[in-house]
C-alpha cells in the first residue's frame, strides 16, 4: 500500500519533471521525508537515482533536436563531478537539521528562478579555450534557420559547475537550475542550449555521488524502487502528452507548490 | 547529421535501451519482495550505517535483481562518458578525448569514497 503510494507520486513527480525540465529531485526528497517520514540521508540517495533515470531517458530526444552542445557539456562535467565528489564528503559531515534548511532555501530559490523572465544572451566575444577546443556552435531556431552562437567566460562556468555538482551531492538534485544560470549568464549559451545541455549532463553529476551512495548503502531498493520505477514511467506519459498541456499554467501553480513544501522542509528543519 | 552527431544518437538510444533494462530488474526485485500490509519505509525513519555488501547479501534474491538493476541504472552515464571519450578519440580530437577520460576517471574514483573498509 505505501508502495504503491510512493510509485504513484513517483509517477506525478516523474511526469511533471517531463513537463518543466526538472529531474524530479525537487518533489522526490520533501515527498520522502515529510509523507513517508524517512531520513533525509536516504530520500537524498534515492532522489539520485530518480535524476539519472530522467536524463538518461531523455537524452535521446535533447540530441534529435541537436541543441545539446556535446563538447561544452564534456568540459563542464569536470567541474560537476569533481563537485559532487566533494559535496559527496561534504554531506557526510552535515547535520540532517542543516540539510532541511539547505533544501527549503534551494526550494525557495528555484521557485524564484522559475519564475524569471527567459531571455537569450548573446556574446559577441569567443573566449581562448572556447576557439582552441571548437566549443562555439549553432542550433536550429524556430524558423528552420541556423543561429550561431559564440561561447564566453569558459573558466567561470567550469567553477559555477563545481558548485552545482556540491549541490547535487548534498541535497539529492540534478542542480540543473545552477548550471542553466551559469551557462546563461556567465557563458553567454542561448536558452535553449544551455538547458539542453544542463539536462544532458545532469545524470553524469548525479551518477558520481549516487555510485558512492550506493557502495555506502543509503540508496535502499525499498525505496529506490519504487521511485526509479515511478519516475520512468512518469516522464515517459510526460514526454507523450506535452505539446498537449498548457506548461505555462502548471508553472505558476508548480512555484506555489514549491513556495509551501520549502516553508515546510525549512520549518522541520528549525524544529529539528 | 555529421559523424559525431549520428554517434552521438546511437549512444542516446543505447541509454534508453539501458533504462529499460534497468527498469525490468528493479520491477521484478521490487515485485518479488512486495507487501501490501506492512510498511517499508518505518525502518528507515532513522539513519543507520549498514553498508551495501551486508545489505545485499542478507536481503535475498530480491534485493540482488534490484541492486544490479540500480547498478545498470548508474552505469548508464558512465558508459555514456567513456564511449564519447572513445568517440572524440576516433575523428582525432585528442583534448576533448582527453577531457572525457578524465571525466570518466573521476566518475570512478567517485565509487571508492562510497566503500568503507
Amino acid at each position: 500500500m505505501y508502495s504503491l503510494l510512493l510509485l504513484t507520486i513517483s509517477i506525478f513527480a516523474g511526469f511533471l519533471g517531463s513537463l518543466l525540465g526538472l529531474g524530479g529531485g525537487l518533489i522526490i526528497v520533501p515527498t520522502l521525508t515529510l509523507i513517508f517520514h524517512i531520513d533525509i540521508r536516504y530520500a537524498i540517495a534515492a532522489s539520485l537515482i530518480s535524476i539519472i533515470a530522467t536524463s538518461s531517458g531523455a537524452a535521446a530526444s535533447f540530441l534529435r533536436d541537436h541543441l545539446t552542445n556535446l563538447r561544452v557539456a564534456v568540459i563542464l562535467e569536470i567541474g560537476t563531478v569533481t563537485g559532487a565528489i566533494s559535496g559527496f564528503l561534504i554531506a557526510a559531515s552535515l547535520n540532517p537539521q542543516w540539510l532541511y534548511l539547505l533544501f527549503g532555501s534551494f526550494l525557495f530559490f528555484s521557485a524564484l528562478m522559475m519564475l524569471r523572465k527567459k531571455t537569450n544572451s548573446v556574446s559577441h566575444d569567443e573566449h581562448p579555450w572556447a576557439t582552441k577546443l571548437g566549443l562555439s556552435s549553432s542550433y536550429h531556431g524556430p524558423d528552420g534557420k541556423l543561429v550561431a552562437y559564440k561561447v564566453a567566460n569558459v573558466p567561470i562556468g567550469l567553477i559555477c559547475m563545481y558548485f552545482a555538482g556540491i549541490l547535487s551531492a548534498v541535497l539529492g538534485i540534478g542542480s540543473g537550475i545552477f548550471k542553466v544560470l551559469a551557462m546563461d549568464n556567465a557563458m553567454k549559451l542561448p536558452i535553449k542550449v544551455s538547458s539542453a545541455t544542463s539536462n544532458f549532463m545532469i545524470g553524469v553529476t548525479a551518477s558520481a555521488s549516487a555510485g558512492a551512495y550506493l557502495l555506502r548503502g543509503d540508496i535502499r531498493p525499498e525505496i529506490a524502487c519504487p521511485v526509479s520505477l515511478g519516475i520512468i514511467g512518469g516522464s515517459f506519459i510526460g514526454a507523450k502528452i506535452l505539446p498537449k498541456i498548457p506548461a505555462e499554467t502548471i508553472r505558476k501553480i508548480f512555484v506555489v507548490v514549491l513556495g509551501i513544501v520549502a516553508w515546510q522542509m525549512i520549518s522541520k528543519g528549525i524544529r529539528g | 547529421m555529421d559523424k559525431i552527431e549520428t554517434l552521438e544518437f546511437k549512444i542516446a538510444k543505447f541509454l534508453r535501451a539501458g533504462v529499460l533494462v534497468a527498469g525490468v530488474f528493479i520491477f521484478i526485485g521490487w515485485m518479488s519482495e512486495f507487501s501490501m500490509t506492512e510498511n517499508p519505509f518505518n525502518k528507515f525513519s532513522t539513519y543507520q550505517k549498514v553498508s551495501f555488501f551486508n545489505v545485499a547479501i542478507n536481503g535475498g534474491w530480491s534485493v540482488i535483481l534490484s541492486y544490479a538493476g540500480l547498478f545498470i541504472l548508474i552505469s548508464l552515464p558512465i558508459i555514456r562518458v567513456m564511449l564519447t571519450g572513445f568517440l572524440f578519440f576516433r575523428q582525432k580530437e585528442k583534448a576533448m578525448g582527453t577531457m572525457a577520460f578524465v571525466v570518466l576517471a573521476l566518475l570512478l574514483i567517485s565509487f571508492v569514497f562510497g566503500i568503507e573498509v
